[in-house]
């Protein structure tokens, strides 16, 4: 793998680490699999390149990306927790919305960057970073996010939070609004995926009305990956494991390229990897203890 | 103190599985009270106590808590003045949480939840303390998952959880129910501790009619949705478990005699 390939799939798995925080906070905190994820990664990269397109301050459309993301997100708990829609429904909902709000927004199936001002230009004038830029502004993005999120786990309504995705008759008997805690967390976890999703395009140098789709796969098979290398012991570790399963991931789609897959292929081979992930505590017990004969 | 005016439910109204588990009841319960709920299978006791609590609505009737009307609060609008433990020792905690953050979701239990640190250092010493006088040794494991924790322990921990912040009513629902012996008579004991101290009103919901008898100062039968008997100072002093027996076959028929109340 040469250097350029190198430090490029770094840059990729350090943005769409950001993403995969989000599926973190749904998925695992939260125990809701939400598959708004792919709409509202696109909803994020869409908004921001509309926006940087029409000559907006980059960093405002990044803003405004993960502003997006969250009402996804909010929209998404109101389905499940006040219409009663259950959450994978109620997440595929969104996704469909999405897709043609993607298309409004953007106004075409795809937007050019080429030679914009991004966050990334921007970041490049400081002082000694130069051709570091994206990489050390998704790194440094990144570790700020996942240390908010490690804290805000850790507040009095994180903590909440992680109860309600853990035992909600339990924590409703202690006085907590569950469905405004659903949403809540459904809301950042949107956010902070469309906010990766504003990065991922300003890298990447355009928008596509279709770079979303799968996502939710993609941040699952992370948040598995990190979770088996790392472990969870506690929530700072546990955030910690899935921002490196975001990397990882990223490095295992890299090589599996450079092997000479076709990119087409990708997504059958991450959904290879969420089934051994899922699969293998099953098939450990099948194969170390003893069964009923068939 | 809990003032229950006529309620009444019904579940699955309408259908072929249409069940009436509260007609008409009505109950008052003083400050201090400590009542000892029984009842065959189906009495509607638990139903009772989940219509208080808020886990579903009533079709019919009131329910207030020191004058204020609960009836339409939901569930965690209700908790400021509600403790509770469940009959399965898994319901009460957070399995995949540390102890010292089930505790301190109790700690915060009807007061507003904010972006602070959830667990100060003094609260930390406050839990230490509280965990001794359970003496289960939970004290030095503040930062342990709950879900290594024994069913025994984790209803210890429910019971502290619930009486953590003095509720106004706690609500005990079969809670040693699921725990062998030795740990439900342990158990039991803490219970009748903290009520004592705090003088907490309470409802516990038994099978076992020694403990009916023997704990709290009144002890109310239920049957078919109806509270059937109301058992009070010199009439609860002299009543016995086969005159307890009597007067459940009395009310209901031989049906009533279930095998877990000979059991005793």
């Amino acid at each position: 793998m040469s250097w350029q390939v190198l430090s490029g799939t770094l840059e990729q798995g350090l943005m769409y680490a950001i993403m995969v925080l989000g599926v973190y906070l749904s998925f695992r905190v939260l125990d809701y699999a939400d598959l708004s994820v792919d709409g509202s990664f696109t909803l994020g990269a869409a908004t921001a390149a509309t926006l940087i397109y029409a000559g907006f301050n980059p960093w405002l459309a990044t803003g405004l990306a993960s502003l997006g993301g969250l009402a996804a997100g909010a929209f998404t708990g109101l389905l499940h927790t006040k219409f009663k829609i259950t959450p994978l429904l109620s997440g595929i909902l969104t996704m469909t919305a999405l897709y043609s709000v993607n298309l409004r927004v953007m106004g075409r199936p795809n937007i050019p960057l080429l030679r914009m001002r991004t966050v990334f230009t921007d970041f490049a004038q400081v002082p000694w970073v130069g051709s570091y830029s994206v990489l050390l502004l998704s790194f440094i993005s990144v570790t700020v996010l996942g240390i908010l999120l490690y804290l805000f786990l850790e507040t009095e309504i994180g903590v909440a939070l992680r109860a309600t995705g853990d035992n909600e008759h339990m924590i409703r008997s202690q006085g907590v609004n569950t469905d405004a805690m659903k949403i809540l967390g459904l809301s950042l976890s949107n956010g902070l995926v469309a906010f990766s999703g504003s990065y991922v395009a300003q890298n990447q140098e355009f928008a596509d009305v279709s770079m979303g789709i799968g996502m939710i796969i993609a941040g699952l098979a992370s948040v598995i990956i990190g979770e088996v290398l790392i472990g969870t012991r506690s929530v700072g570790r546990t955030v910690v494991a899935v921002i490196a399963g975001g990397i990882i991931y990223r490095f295992i789609i890299s090589i599996v390229l450079q092997l000479g897959l076709a990119p087409t292929d990708l997504k059958l081979v991450t959904a290879l990897i969420v089934i051994t992930a899922l699969v293998s505590p099953a098939v450990k017990k099948k194969l170390f203890l003893p069964a009923f004969r068939k | 103190m809990l003032s229950v005016r006529q309620i009444q439910k019904i579940f699955n109204q309408g259908t072929i599985n249409e069940k009436s588990a509260l007609s008409s009841l009505s109950l008052e319960l003083a400050a201090g009270d400590f009542v000892t709920v029984i009842g065959s299978n189906g009495a509607g006791k638990s139903t009772l106590l989940n219509s208080v609590a808020g886990d579903f609505p009533v079709d019919r009737g009131q329910i207030f808590i020191e004058g204020e009307e609960i009836t339409y609060l939901p569930q965690h609008k209700r908790a400021a003045w509600i403790g509770r433990v469940f009959q399965d020792p898994m319901q009460g905690t957070a399995a995949s949480m540390t102890i010292e953050e089930n505790l301190v979701m109790a700690l915060r239990r009807g007061s507003r939840r904010r972006l602070r640190r959830a667990i100060t250092h003094k609260e930390r010493e406050y839990f230490r303390a509280e965990l001794c006088k359970l003496g289960l040794g939970l004290e030095g494991r503040l930062t342990n998952k709950v879900s290594l924790l024994s069913g025994g322990q984790r209803q210890a921990l429910t019971l502290l959880m619930a009486t953590l912040r003095e509720p106004k009513l706690l609500l005990l629902d079969e809670h040693t129910a699921a725990l062998d012996p030795k740990t439900a008579a342990k158990v039991l004991d803490l219970t009748c501790q903290v009520a004592e101290d705090q003088r907490l009103t309470t409802l516990m919901i038994t099978h076992n009619l020694d403990q009916a008898l023997g704990m709290g100062n009144r002890t109310i039968m239920m049957h078919e949705g109806r509270i059937i008997l109301d058992l009070q100072e010199r009439e609860r002093a002299n009543m016995t478990i086969p005159g307890l027996l009597e007067m459940f076959e009395k009310a209901g028929g031989a049906n009533m005699l279930t095998d877990r109340m000979i059991l005793v």
